[in-house]
């Protein structure tokens, strides 16, 4: 009798997993069967949703699932600049005309038209749209399909910067048929694309199984490994799974104890590069004291930036580039020896202080200015380290020049919701510190020192408006010449190293650990993610 | 006792519905938003704006309470922002690891911690007792993110007998069920075994106090008295009474199954709900938020009647009509 039952039991078990075992599994995108000893890539990372949709995909290991899936009209080469992918354009003025290459077929062998391209963009454009490329909808005025081949794409405005909308993966125009944006969202995770592999299944927070797209219409490109294998491993730990061989390559956070730990390692070795993007800290310039540029380099040079970025990265390197809201990666950045370095000095530090009427009239030990205290609140978010140890130290070395600072603890979201989401004079905080990575094109409209961001939402919390960074941010989008154009925002970045509104504390830098057995990923680089270098990929 | 039974359902729903709406009401008061993580400067305010009004519409929180309430009562609840899907969806994705995890810790650790308290009891302050006292206390004072790292390190970098991530290997996705299964069992070794210990330590520490204060009552002396062997004094007189405070702690472990272990999760890289929450709360992505809320307040309301039920099993003097 119980033998019976357990018999019973086990055979509608099996009845059920034979069932849960399809809808996992990709059926229709070209995928072959896993065959033993097959050579798959693996990636150690941790946090990606499972949104594998390039209109929809807001994260950073969703999107690259989706560049390996997925291929754009644009992409770009080691240097930065724009290069022809699927298609070749010709510009005039705001109007872009794309002509696809020959051949182009989706993963599950039907051909990728100027329709489906047309589409993808469309659908950005759609009225109950409600993913992250909004902006990208906005920048287009108009899509219109030429020819099969051939679509021409009208912008807002002219400017430079318009080809870096051209990036995002094409769609299928049958696949993804849709007629409310819910319907389009239901197909975030079983996407079809034009690129070297497709999605044979995941689990959320375990893993995303891609296989080599056996239809790929590029054979000079095409995967020479069997496919990619992306696993969820947490940070505590990823280190250690490199190092047993139970992933190809990981990239660990850019710590110095990171770096010893990977060089240290029979088996792997280290990739690192200076990224494009920076930490920084900015400062309310809407507050009397923190108004007086004198002031806010006061604090800047009570600042011993050197310890800092030597304690946190263990990098000689990040000191000696100077700061300017300019990444050193970019063709924009300005000479080192026209940035002040504002080397630590509390003499200089004081004296600046004294200039700007801010000292200590009744003994306290903490200066004054126009009456008020120099007591500063600085907002701090615990999801990261840096911005805890770059506070504690401002906290004794700023006592020393009789600047008192409260640190203020709180998550992530509700910095960014005191500082930029909060009304203009409503914004509660005198200093903040953040990290932010950058565009290719170093154009900074909208961003941290657009005086015209400053306002509920905006990037621009410091209030801080110059008149002359306005006009050269203006010239900066109406010239086409890369050398103009660098000419210009290398002005502007050593003007905002003078004024600080925000300080740059530090560029940051990536690093990346890569089992031995991996050969032609060493390329990885600031413009150049591993996603660009998949087909160069072999393994022992 | 159905009486009772259906009283007590009855009940479930207006303080279920009471916390539900202050859940919404802190919620809304929270600062930040799903568009506040949002760092695109080509994002203008405008822009941003509208796709928040899109997400989440700007409504007072007892309307957006109304709202979810309706739409739960026809089996939608809500749309998970981060991933552009159904909240059920993603709470299915994540809550099955949490169901095997803690279900196996928790036997694992009534299996080995009641047994183990009774006999501390019996044999109060032998080397026996001290020892497991003293295992008790290292066991509920060590930290879990340490000691998940500790076994780790042994286990899976140094001896590597066991796999340091993960709940399944991806290769094995169209195995045969017993062979998946196997798979499971053995990612999960370390995580219960982890998640267990700590448990372990707590169902002794509960058994043993409740054990001796039941061996020193009257009627314990009068079964020995009447000539009883020590284990029927033991196990059916002594220990059917020393079990009901550990019902009542077993009963409000339930809603424990499906909250997830946070630590044990992370340090362990397995997907999980406690994560899932922590995510949702750091991302501003309420309707999840709600959702596993909701799902939670609902377990532990009805955790609490069945250790209640249970307790009214194990202890005749307690009748409920």
């Amino acid at each position: 009798m119980n033998k019976k039952f357990l018999a019973t039991a086990l055979s509608s078990v099996l009845a059920l997993s034979a069932m849960a075992g399809c809808s996992n599994s990709q059926a229709n995108t070209g995928g072959g069967e896993p065959t033993q000893g097959e050579q798959t890539l693996r990636f150690g990372l941790s946090g990606f949703e499972g949104v594998f949709d390039p209109i929809l995909s807001d994260n950073v290991y969703d999107s690259y699932v989706c560049s390996l899936i997925f291929e754009g009209l644009v992409t770009n080469d080691p240097t930065g600049e724009a290069i022809p992918k699927l298609a070749t354009w010709e510009v005039d003025g705001n109007v872009y005309t794309f002509t696809l290459k020959d051949g182009i077929k989706f993963s599950d062998g039907t051909p990728l038209t100027a329709e489906d391209v047309a589409f993808t963009y469309n659908t950005i454009k759609e009225e109950d749209y409600a993913g992250p490329r909004t902006a990208v909808g906005a920048a287009i005025q108009s899509v219109e399909v030429i020819d099969e081949k051939t679509v021409k794409f009208t912008m807002t405005e002219t400017s430079p910067v318009n080809i870096w909308n051209f990036t995002y993966g094409i769609m299928s125009k049958d696949h993804y048929a849709h007629s409310s944006f819910e319907e389009l969202a239901a197909l975030n995770d079983q996407p079809l694309g034009s690129g070297p592999v497709v999605l044979k299944g995941w689990a959320a927070k375990q893993y995303v199984d891609m296989v080599k797209n056996e239809n790929y219409w590029d054979p000079d490109n095409a995967l020479k490994i069997d496919g990619v294998l992306f696993q969820n491993v947490e940070e505590d730990a990823i280190l250690a799974a490199l190092q047993n061989g139970e992933i190809d390559f990981c990239q660990p956070a850019a710590k110095a104890e990171n770096v010893e730990a990977v060089e240290g390692m029979d088996n792997a070795h280290l990739v690192s590069y200076l990224a494009n993007g920076y930490t920084f800290m900015c400062f309310n310039t809407t507050k009397p004291t923190l108004s007086d540029v004198k002031v806010r380099q006061a604090l800047v040079y009570a600042l011993d930036r050197e310890s800092f970025l030597q304690a946190e990265y263990g990098s000689d390197q990040l000191v000696s580039l100077g700061m300017c809201p300019v990444s050193p990666t970019s063709w924009a950045y300005p000479d080192v020896s026209d940035l002040n370095a504002y080397s630590y000095d509390l003499e200089k530090a004081a004296a600046l202080l004294d200039e700007a009427g801010c000292v200590d009239t009744d003994g306290d030990g903490i200066r004054e200015m126009n009456g008020e205290p120099m007591h500063l609140r600085w907002l701090v978010y615990p999801e990261a380290t840096w911005p805890g140890t770059l506070s504690g130290m401002a906290y004794d070395s700023w006592k020393q020049i009789g600047v008192d600072l409260e640190i203020v603890q709180m998550d992530f979201n509700t910095v960014a919701a005191t500082t930029m989401d909060a009304e203009p004079g409503e914004k509660d905080f005198d200093i903040y510190t953040m990290g932010f990575s950058l565009s290719i094109d170093p154009d900074p409209t909208g961003g941290l020192f657009d005086a015209d961001a400053y306002s509920a939402g905006g990037f621009n919390a410091s209030g801080f408006r110059d008149e002359k960074s306005q006009e050269l941010m203006k010239q900066g989008l109406t010239e086409f010449d890369q050398e103009k154009r660098a000419e210009i925002y290398k002005e502007w970045a050593a003007r905002q190293n003078e004024l600080v509104p925000t300080l740059i504390v530090a560029y940051r830098s990536e690093i990346w650990g890569i089992n031995n057995r991996v050969h032609g990923l060493d390329d990885i680089g600031v413009y150049t993610d591993f996603t660009q270098l998949i087909s160069n990929v072999t393994l022992d | 006792m159905k009486n009772y039974i259906i009283r007590r359902l009855l009940q479930i729903i207006p303080v279920f519905l009471g916390i539900l709406f202050i859940l919404f009401f802190i919620v809304d008061r929270a600062p930040g938003g799903i568009t506040s993580n949002i760092m695109d400067p080509k994002m203008t305010p405008e822009l941003k704006a509208a796709l928040k009004a899109k997400l989440d519409p700007d409504l007072p929180f007892y309307v957006k309470f109304w709202n979810w309430l309706v739409e739960a009562a026809h089996g939608n609840f809500g749309f998970s922002q981060k991933h552009y899907r159904p909240v059920l969806d993603v709470i299915k994705d994540n809550i099955g690891c949490t169901f095997a995890l803690s279900l196996i810790a928790m036997i694992f650790s009534m299996l080995l911690g009641i047994p183990a308290g009774i006999i501390s009891a019996t044999k109060q302050y032998s080397h026996l007792d001290n020892f497991l006292t003293i295992f008790s206390l290292i066991g509920l004072a060590f930290p879990t993110f340490f000691l998940g790292l500790l076994l780790l390190k042994v286990f899976a970098v140094d001896l590597k007998w066991l796999p340091s991530f993960g709940l399944s290997d991806p290769k094995l996705a169209s195995a045969p069920f017993l062979v998946r299964l196997g798979d499971y069992a053995y990612h999960l070794i370390l995580p219960c075994l982890v998640l267990g210990l700590a448990e372990t330590a707590s169902f002794m520490r509960y058994t043993r106090s409740s054990m001796l204060e039941v061996i020193r009552s009257d009627y314990i002396r009068t079964a020995r008295a009447k000539g009883l062997s020590e284990k029927v004094v033991i196990y059916k007189h002594a220990f059917r009474n020393a079990m009901i405070p550990i019902v009542t702690l077993i009963g409000f472990r339930i809603p424990g199954l499906i909250s997830g272990a946070v630590m044990t999760e992370t340090v362990f890289s397995l997907p999980g709900v406690g994560k899932l929450a922590v995510e949702a709360t750091t991302t501003r992505n309420y309707p999840l938020l709600i959702g596993i809320n909701a799902m939670l307040t609902l377990t532990t309301l009805f955790a609490t009647l069945v250790a209640d039920l249970l307790y009214a099993a194990v202890d005749p003097r307690i009748k409920y009509d």
